[in-house]
């Protein structure tokens, strides 16, 4: 999305403390709905969302939140909600205490029924007044949660929101984003955890050494991510005769015997596996094992930015 | 409540750890200690209200107390990461600095106001004061200045915090080589000393009190100093970049 009616936009946004780059000349703009920001740890995820929620000036390029800039501009918090990755609270506030707070800063008419609500929302109501030094991590997610969704934002900011939290609560909150989304609220999340946006987001932006590694339909993203190159490690009866059938093979552009394994480089993930069964029935060769080697999020990551 | 309320009430609440309290309660009632002491151990000849007040509290803890209080207030919190839930609200940054300037000049104060006076009482109640001097209106006068400094002293603190993430060692460079010792050395330095403001207002208004160099001047320069060091953390918390960023 692009325009007047996206919320999140960076223009060619750099961030680089004295001589490390972060963030390195990354452009989006995001509308409503639920975008994942995905990337391992040390990406970049935390400066990008740290920008857009003002909290940290841009290098290069230009940061707007609602079509204002973000930096030196507290008046954007009216439309913004940040829910930062650090747990910090104070730990002698109640949950209610501090999301009280939270609305009584915000200026709302009522703050003591908004913090009801929210604290509803994020179903802490059983726990708001304990003190917040007594919650466990994922009850301390919750509450910056309430704290962050109190004045009911149109545009939410949550780095790793799932960190700490059980099955249960995953779920509750991936049910109260999808619902705040579906009331066109726009909602950028970070995350290292594929699975976690797969399930979530509309659509991700993948990150990796700062760079925009990907973006788009996730289902988009996990095609380039499954068709790239690969290499596999193959256990057979007969790997020497299962090597040179795989070698007629166009889908394989190497292989290779080294210390009783095969290993077989492919070109992409799935034209190999529909052709291994095939290629060693034809070869007469038992497949004892076929597994990838290098499926790790990071190589994921950099063979998408080298691609780009 | 007001915004600066709120900010002030919730600075307030995390200022008065426990650990922190009674270590300041402490700190609080050495010059107390120290007076029961001289009294206890008083010998016939004159006994300087001001200079043992200017040796106990100028000196020593209204620095120390104002240190603790104005880089905690608000230097722990951007340090900690609780800043961040106010700093992410639609609040004007000025707002946020004279709170936590007045919580920490308040607690400061709160403490050694009242310590400052018992201390110089327990002082000026011995019959051999200095010849000449008014020992209780001098005690009060330095009581005065002590209130003054606890806000001026906390408001550079808070400064500090804010400009650098070791504000407590700054601070304490501060307070201990450049007033107690290079503006001792350098001629002209003292203007540049709240201990010597202190003083000044103590001396304006009980000319026996204690001397200082500034005089009557140091009300316009605490005045300088005080909107100076507010407007600088201001500015400075303005464009303050939270840490922990990838």
């Amino acid at each position: 999305m692009s325009g007047p009616d996206a919320a999140l936009v960076l223009e060619r946004v750099s961030r680089w403390y004295g001589n490390v780059v972060a963030v390195n000349d990354v452009s989006f703009s995001l509308g409503p709905g639920i975008t994942g920001l995905l990337g391992p740890n040390g990406a970049g995820k935390t400066t990008i969302l740290h920008m857009l929620a003002g909290l940290l000036r841009p290098s290069a390029g230009r940061v707007s939140v609602g079509g204002q800039v973000a930096w030196r501009n507290p008046a954007v918090y009216r439309s913004v909600g940040l829910v930062p990755e650090r747990e910090a609270v104070h730990a002698f506030l109640t949950g209610r205490a501090f999301v009280e707070m939270a609305a009584r800063l915000q200026r709302l008419p009522d703050p003591r029924a908004a913090a009801a609500r929210a604290i509803t929302t994020v179903d802490l109501e059983g726990a708001a007044d304990r003190p917040v030094g007594t919650y466990s991590k994922g009850m301390r997610q919750r509450v910056k949660i309430a704290g962050a969704l109190v004045h009911e934002p149109p545009i939410l900011l949550l780095d790793e929101p799932f960190n700490g939290m059980d099955p249960r609560q995953r779920l509750h909150m991936i049910g109260l984003l999808r619902t705040m989304a579906e009331a066109g609220r726009a909602i950028l999340f970070s995350s290292h955890i594929l699975e976690e946006v797969e399930r979530l987001a509309d659509g991700v932006l993948v990150i990796h050494a700062g760079r925009l590694a990907a973006s788009g339909d996730f289902r988009e993203i996990r095609r380039l991510m499954t068709d790239r190159p690969h290499t596999f490690v193959v256990r057979s009866s007969d790997d020497r005769r299962l090597a040179a059938a795989f070698m007629t093979e166009a889908a394989v552009f190497g292989t290779e015997l080294r210390d009783g394994r095969l290993t077989v480089r492919v070109a992409e993930f799935g034209g190999f596996t529909r052709a291994v069964a095939r290629v060693a029935r034809g070869a007469s060769v038992s497949l004892f094992e076929v597994a990838p080697t290098d499926d790790s999020l990071e190589s994921v990551f950099a063979y998408l930015v080298s691609r780009r | 409540m007001t915004i600066f309320g709120e900010i002030a009430q919730i600075t307030l609440r995390a200022l008065l750890g426990r650990r922190r309290t009674l270590l300041m309660l402490l700190l609080a009632a050495i010059p107390i200690l120290v007076g029961l002491l001289v009294r206890a151990n008083a010998r016939p000849g004159p006994v300087d209200v001001g200079a043992f007040l200017d040796a106990i509290v100028i000196r020593v803890v209204l620095p120390l107390v104002a240190l603790v209080f104005g880089t905690a207030a608000l230097g722990s919190e951007l340090e900690d990461g609780t800043a961040v839930h106010v700093l992410t609200k639609p609040i004007r940054r000025s707002t946020i600095v004279l709170a936590k300037i007045t919580v920490a000049g308040t607690l400061t104060a709160a403490l050694l106001v009242p310590s400052t006076i018992v201390a110089g009482m327990l002082i000026a109640g011995l019959l051999n004061t200095r010849p000449g001097s008014d020992p209780i209106t001098a005690t009060f006068a330095i009581g005065l200045g002590v209130l003054v400094g606890s806000y001026l002293y906390a408001a550079i603190f808070v400064a500090l915090s804010i400009v650098t993430s070791r504000g407590l060692l700054v601070g304490l460079g501060y307070a201990l080589i450049w007033e107690g010792i290079l503006a001792g050395l350098l001629p002209g330095s003292q203007v540049f000393s709240v201990r010597e403001y202190v003083r000044g207002i103590a001396e304006t208004l009980e000319p026996s009190s204690i001397e200082s160099i500034v005089g009557s001047s140091a009300v316009a320069y605490a005045a300088i100093a005080l909107v100076t060091a507010s407007v600088i953390a201001s500015l400075r918390l303005a464009v303050y970049e939270v840490r922990g960023g990838e």
